[in-house]
């Protein structure tokens, strides 16, 4: 009974996924920032599990750097705030299909430019290889035969993947928990994150007492937001350039990375 | 904010509540498109036997992981916009609906076929044979192994985590992220899901008991 | 949107092929020690001893009514805390061989039970050990009694591995994964492995029927 069934199978679900394919048109609509304001609130699309820019407090209610900066964003455009948790494989999707109006903690790459685009700079970002205090890694070339942990579809992966020797094991997750999960639990020798996020695991003392030990590329974070919306990308660069401004964007890097903006990083 | 283990488990008992949600919506849905799979299955013409039998071998020849990723990265090609608990629900109720079709059928052939002779004899036209002799005998004997399946159903909800529908699982990643206790969070998490399948593991089986003998 | 594109297909065939034979092992090696771990699970359902069968049922219970990828997770995430830690792979191994066994115990006690009582005492009439009788007489006509259910509930954890991708497991789901966010055709991608996955479930049943026969004689199917 199965085996005849088969051919009819295979090519049911290869005829099925050429037509969907094949389909695939997008509704109209009108500028983002009308939209946003007349519906009353902000869609912003972040990570849970991302800290110190977000992540969840005992009320699982989302906090950190990512989520100040939205917040200001909504209290100027005068609607509400509505966060979205993303993964750092469904979050470009999300944002082209609408289900978000912007992503937060996104790096610049040549490839995103060509389908989202990007405000000004708002946060730094290093991304780093960590590794336990005892690991001798002093560059790339030392991750042979070594396991390194990375969030799957991020710019860390992109750029581990290019500078790691051909030995070296890489293991990618579907998200930033897994990957600091399986580091800490000894399942990988190395995680490829932002510096910061490196400090807020170190920062809790875990006992394979990670350190960073070289960085791979500097990325600082833009807000994304989809492609032709100039109304909207200067009015979320003007938040910036005026939090940048008045201090307000330096008082949230103090408080979620205990150090000073500075304006090169970004 | 720190966790404390309190934190941790009102957080994930408020979680499963999503996920209690998303089993019943999936139980009643791939319930109703089950029976319809039922009918089709028993159907005298040979194309809507086949075209049922196909269902369920894709349904259950195949992971619910990938059967969730394909609605919810389906659906937006035609057009749709998907969130995580509509690809969840309907993923769910697709993949439930094959394998309570399957065990209905089991129940509606265990029925000795003299049953459908003598309806028939009674002049019963074959609607009615079903409904008024063959369904009430096959309904006891379905409740267990249904009971049964809505176990599975509740297990299964574990899958939809991976495509973003906030439930038990989803919370209690974002919460080990939080904590770095990922023994103390996925070993209440394991205790939330046997607390809520063992009480109708256990039904399922008193129901096998007494409506078997009795 | 791109249409359907058959380059990403070649590029991406040394993958899966790559992430098929992963997952072919996972399954094959679970099988072996899964079945082994059913035979004495059951065994000790049927135990005299108390404590063995309470023992035995509270490990069936427990893995029957959680998830798998809860315990997966457990098994990779959370038992290093005690000091076990378990590279992926095996921890994969180790999370389907324990939860394939909790269902095939139960099965393999049904086949059990079915035995006459009958077998036992004729094999103990012919002065054979307790031991011998249930290996060499009673278990294979318990499992030829119960052997679709137990190629069944093969396959059924063959599917369920594809879930070990979350714990980076380079296996079928793992490659799908990775070519879907490099070429960004997810619905494609997934439509293809699902059927590779369909055509593994058809596969591995008719190995186990085969190999059931061979070892169980004519009848199994």
């Amino acid at each position: 009974m199965t085996s005849c069934l088969l051919p009819r199978r295979g090519l049911a679900a290869v005829l099925l996924s050429g037509a969907i394919a094949a389909l695939g048109w997008t509704t109209a609509r009108a500028d983002a920032l009308s939209d946003i304001q007349k519906a009353g609130v902000l869609k912003a699309g972040v990570f849970e599990d991302f800290p110190p820019f977000a992540s969840a407090g005992s009320d699982m209610s989302l906090h950190g750097y990512d989520i100040d900066v939205a917040n200001a964003l909504a209290t100027t455009l005068g609607v509400k705030l509505a966060l979205v948790g993303v993964t750092g494989q469904n979050r470009i999707p999300y944002l082209n299909e609408h289900k978000v109006d912007i992503l937060l903690s996104v790096g610049w790459s040549t490839e995103r430019e060509k389908v989202i685009d990007f405000t000004a700079a708002y946060a730094p970002y290093y991304i780093a290889v960590l590794g336990p205090h005892a690991l001798a890694v002093p560059d790339a070339a030392a991750m042979a035969g070594k396991t390194i942990g990375v969030n799957r579809g991020t710019l860390e992966d992109t750029s581990l993947t290019k500078a790691a020797p051909p030995t070296a094991d890489i293991k990618r997750f579907d998200n930033y928990n897994g990957v600091i999960s399986a580091f800490l639990a000894g399942q990988v020798q190395l995680i490829a994150v932002g510096n910061d996020v490196g400090a807020s695991v170190l920062a809790r003392h875990p006992s394979i007492e990670p350190e960073q030990k070289f960085q791979l590329m500097s990325s600082p974070d833009h807000i994304a937001l989809n492609k032709n919306e100039p109304a909207f990308k200067k009015t979320l660069d003007d938040v910036i350039t005026k939090m940048k401004a008045d201090g307000s964007l330096n008082k949230i890097s103090l408080q979620w990375l205990q150090k000073p903006l500075d304006p090169k990083d970004l | 904010m720190e966790f404390t283990f309190w934190d941790i488990l009102r957080n994930l008992l408020l979680a499963a509540r999503w996920t209690l949600g998303l089993s019943l919506a999936g139980f009643v849905c791939g319930s109703s498109i089950g029976l319809l799979l039922l009918l089709a299955r028993i159907s005298p013409r040979k194309p809507i036997r086949l075209g049922a039998v196909f269902y369920i071998e894709l349904f259950q020849g195949t992971p619910l992981l990938l059967q969730l990723f394909l609605v919810f990265f389906g659906l937006p090609l035609i057009g749709l916009d998907v969130q995580p608990w509509m690809a969840a629900g309907l993923g769910l109720t697709l993949w439930a609906s094959a394998y309570l079709g399957e065990i209905w059928r089991g129940c509606v052939e265990a029925i000795h076929v003299s049953q459908w002779d003598a309806a028939a004899a009674l002049g019963l036209h074959r609607a009615y044979q079903f409904r008024l002799v063959i369904l009430p005998q096959a309904a006891r004997i379905a409740v267990a192994p249904t009971v049964g399946f809505l176990v599975q159903l509740i297990k299964a909800t574990a899958l939809t985590s991976i495509i973003g529908f906030s439930e038990l699982l989803k919370t209690s990643n974002v919460i080990t992220n939080a904590t770095f206790a990922p023994f103390t969070v996925y070993g209440v998490v394991a205790l939330i899901y046997f607390a809520i399948c063992f009480p109708l593991t256990r039904y399922s089986k008193y129901i096998e008991r007494i409506l078997t003998v009795g | 949107m791109a249409g359907f594109d058959p380059n990403w297909v070649v590029e991406g065939a040394e993958a899966l092929a790559n992430g098929v034979a992963m997952t072919v092992w996972l399954i094959a090696v679970t099988i072996l020690f899964g079945g082994a771990l059913s035979v004495i699970g059951a065994a000790a359902r049927r135990s005299r001893l108390a404590w063995c069968r309470g023992l035995a049922s509270g490990y069936v219970e427990l893995i029957r009514n959680t998830p798998f990828i809860v315990q997966l997770f457990f098994v990779f995430f959370g038992l290093p805390s005690l000091g076990l830690r378990l590279n992926a792979t095996v921890a994969a191994i180790l999370a389907m061989t324990i939860n394939v066994s909790a269902y095939g115990t139960e099965i393999v006690r049904a086949g059990l039970d079915a035995v006459a009582p009958g077998q036992r005492e004729a094999g103990r009439a012919l002065g054979l050990r307790g031991l011998i009788i249930f290996l060499f007489i009673v278990l294979p006509q318990a499992l030829r009694a119960v052997f679709p259910a137990l190629a069944s509930q093969m396959v059924i954890t063959m599917l369920d591995s594809a879930v070990v991708s979350q714990i980076a497991v380079r296996d079928l789901t793992y490659e799908a994964d990775l070519i879907q966010s490099h070429t960004f055709l997810s619905f494609q991608t997934y439509a293809l492995v699902t059927a590779i996955y369909l055509g593994l479930s058809i596969l591995l049943r008719r190995v186990l029927g085969l190999a059931g026969r061979a070892v169980l004689g004519p009848g199994i199917s």
